[in-house]
């Protein structure tokens, strides 16, 4: 019985890797899914992958039904990834507004101008709708630490991708060799593993969560 | 000086006009002279800004395979290991290179696409866009076109391939490349298509290019790209600016010599006249001061007869730079910035771009320049006695 089940395991842990291709994330978030998503918007649209029990049948089809007309084996490919790994999971993408600044707008606390520095804004949204930008998150801490009422969100922009997230998931690196607008930065991270890689790369001291962040970190940086 | 004054800018006029000889030679020589660093001007800044486009259009990081000191094609499995990098956001394979093609002597530029790929290129972008190409046609320019039909190939073309055989390709299109003169003969097919004529296999490519999105980030990661692959050129966007600057310093350092000479005759005539006035000159002067003008009156005459003049010659020059620059190409000064490898601006189709900085400092370098040597001699006669200056 147990044997049997055991097989039965072993069975499904084989066909799985065999069928699913071993690609790492960043090679697939930076190439097949971008892919993916174009062929699934140029060529089928339609195609509705809920309808699908596996990874096989979804890739078979496409194979098989011509559905999406005569692909290369590598674009059926990064078609049936795309569209299990990202469409399937149907995560409802949240919208990050754009860290866009005007020309006249000032950070709060040091008084510069910031759109000479857009890759370092980052954004405290208050619920009235009043929306602050600073140039680092070293400046809207000290801001966010006086000043904790009635937030709604809390924006700054991922070091590596330059993408918007949201500064209470992110990862933190103080003490690295990178310099923002007014020196010493805590410099945002959308995953651990950037995180890392940054203090890795850049000579970090620590890695640090937003609720971990304290006015004493914050000032010392200054120093 | 709060209001014009005509009278005396009429004697200042009709003065320029007894004087004839000697002021058409300083308006030729004026003239030549703004011409000349005009022409210096216009023709680096709208190489410049040539150069700034071009390398806008560029990818982050080009990662070249190196083999016996040749270029040599890339495979695809190294960009699956860059693709890893942090900071690196997206990359691609390209397949591109150059296909001379001798019955007419021009060199064609095949870039390969796939149309399920980002574009870094806005022209490319757009055709994808407007066509779907199959592996058997392919997208001309209009000068490509041009070439193609002088040898009577209106419908297809035959590539031929490094074993000599032959590939034939159809034209799907043609398109016009506007302001983007390095486009010029541009010929877009697809990417296997493109390996087949160039005789590479099915994984392989000229070279990778990668995106960063945080610029910062570029010298960085190319550094981690060059331990990564020691054998591989691997070129940031800001090392390319870096050698076209280098490149370009050295052009402008020849056409610097050339604007010290003629700057320096420049102030040899001007520093003749301010020395001293004709007695002629002179004695025009002591007549008007006898006939009850004040200096300031003097002065003022001959402010306008200097603004009059010099107005004139830097506008005139200004004008003959322009035409010489961009109607006619720059003839022979051009010549110094061709460079067919780097540029490939055989004719000097340049767009045209004026920085106003150059210009104002053309003005400032010889209108009141020569303003000053014309006041300065007349303030000094002028201040004498009516008497004094007649003797």
């Amino acid at each position: 019985m147990s044997l049997s089940k055991l097989l039965f395991l072993f069975f499904i842990l084989i066909t799985n890797l065999f069928a699913y291709p071993n690609y790492s994330d960043a090679l697939k978030s930076k190439k097949i899914y971008p892919m993916g998503k174009k062929i699934f918007q140029k060529k089928c649209s339609k195609l509705n992958v809920n309808a699908f029990k596996s990874y096989e049948a979804l890739l078979d089809s496409i194979k098989e039904t011509k559905e999406c007309g005569n692909l290369k084996s590598s674009y059926q490919e990064a078609l049936a990834l795309y569209l299990w790994d990202v469409q399937r999971e149907a995560k409802v993408e949240r919208k990050y507004p754009d860290l866009n600044v005007s020309q006249k707008e000032k950070c709060p606390i040091c008084g510069m101008f910031l759109y000479k520095y857009p890759r370092w804004v980052s954004m405290i949204e208050y619920q009235d709708g009043k929306k602050l930008y600073f140039d680092g998150m070293k400046d809207l801490f000290t801001y966010y630490f006086k000043h904790k009422e009635g937030i709604k969100n809390i924006y700054t922009r991922a070091y590596y991708t330059q993408e918007t997230i949201d500064a209470e998931d992110a990862y933190y690196v103080i003490g690295s060799d990178v310099y923002g607008p007014m020196g010493h930065e805590l410099i945002g991270f959308k995953n651990e593993k950037s995180a890392k890689q940054f203090l890795f790369d850049h000579r970090g001291k620590t890695i640090v969560r937003f609720d971990n962040v304290t006015a004493a970190m914050v000032h010392k940086l200054d120093e | 000086m709060n209001k014009i004054n005509f009278y005396l800018l009429e004697y200042a006029y009709s003065y320029i006009l007894r004087h004839k000889n000697k002021n058409i030679f300083i308006v030729t020589v004026f003239t030549l002279l703004v011409a000349l660093l005009a022409t210096l001007f216009f023709v680096t800044s709208s190489l410049r800004y040539e150069l700034k486009e071009r390398i806008a259009n560029q990818s982050d990081i080009i990662i070249q395979n190196y083999k016996a000191g040749m270029p040599a094609a890339i495979d695809v499995s190294v960009l699956d290991k860059l693709l890893e990098i942090e900071g690196v956001t997206a990359g691609k394979l390209e397949v591109q290179g150059k296909y001379y093609f001798r019955p007419k002597e021009s060199t064609f530029y095949l870039l390969g696409v796939d149309a399920f790929e980002m574009q870094d290129d806005p022209v490319v972008a757009k055709l994808l866009e407007q066509y779907e190409l199959s592996d058997s046609e392919m997208l001309v320019s209009k000068n490509v076109q041009d070439i193609m039909n002088q040898a009577y190939y209106k419908e297809y073309f035959n590539f031929i391939k490094p074993d000599g055989s032959l590939h034939k390709v159809s034209i799907k299109a043609s398109f016009d490349v506007g302001e983007r003169v390095e486009l010029k003969n541009l010929i877009i097919m697809s990417k296997d298509t493109l390996r087949e004529i160039f005789g590479y296999s099915a994984d392989e490519g000229s070279d990778i290019a990668l995106s960063v999105a945080n610029k910062n980030e570029l010298e960085f990661i190319s550094s981690k790209i060059r331990l990564l692959l020691p054998n591989a050129k691997v070129t940031s966007k800001d090392d390319l600016l870096l050698e076209y600057e280098k490149l370009f310093d050295y052009d402008s350092g020849v056409f610097l010599s050339l604007f010290v000479i003629a700057l320096f005759t420049f102030f040899i005539i001007i520093y003749d006249k301010a020395n001293g006035l004709s007695s002629e000159e002179k004695r025009e002067i002591g007549i008007l001061k006898a006939i009850g003008w004040c200096v300031e009156d003097v002065l003022h005459a001959k402010f306008y007869e200097a603004t009059l003049l010099s107005f004139f010659s830097f506008t005139l020059g200004l004008g003959i730079a322009f035409v010489y620059v961009f109607v006619f190409k720059a003839p022979l000064l051009g010549a110094i910035f061709t460079h067919e490898n780097m540029l490939e601006i055989h004719n000097f189709q340049l767009n045209i771009h004026i920085e106003l900085s150059y210009i104002l400092l053309i003005f400032l370098l010889s209108v009141p320049v020569y303003i000053a040597a014309t006041l300065i001699p007349s303030w000094r006669v002028a201040t004498l006695d009516a008497d004094e200056v007649m003797r």
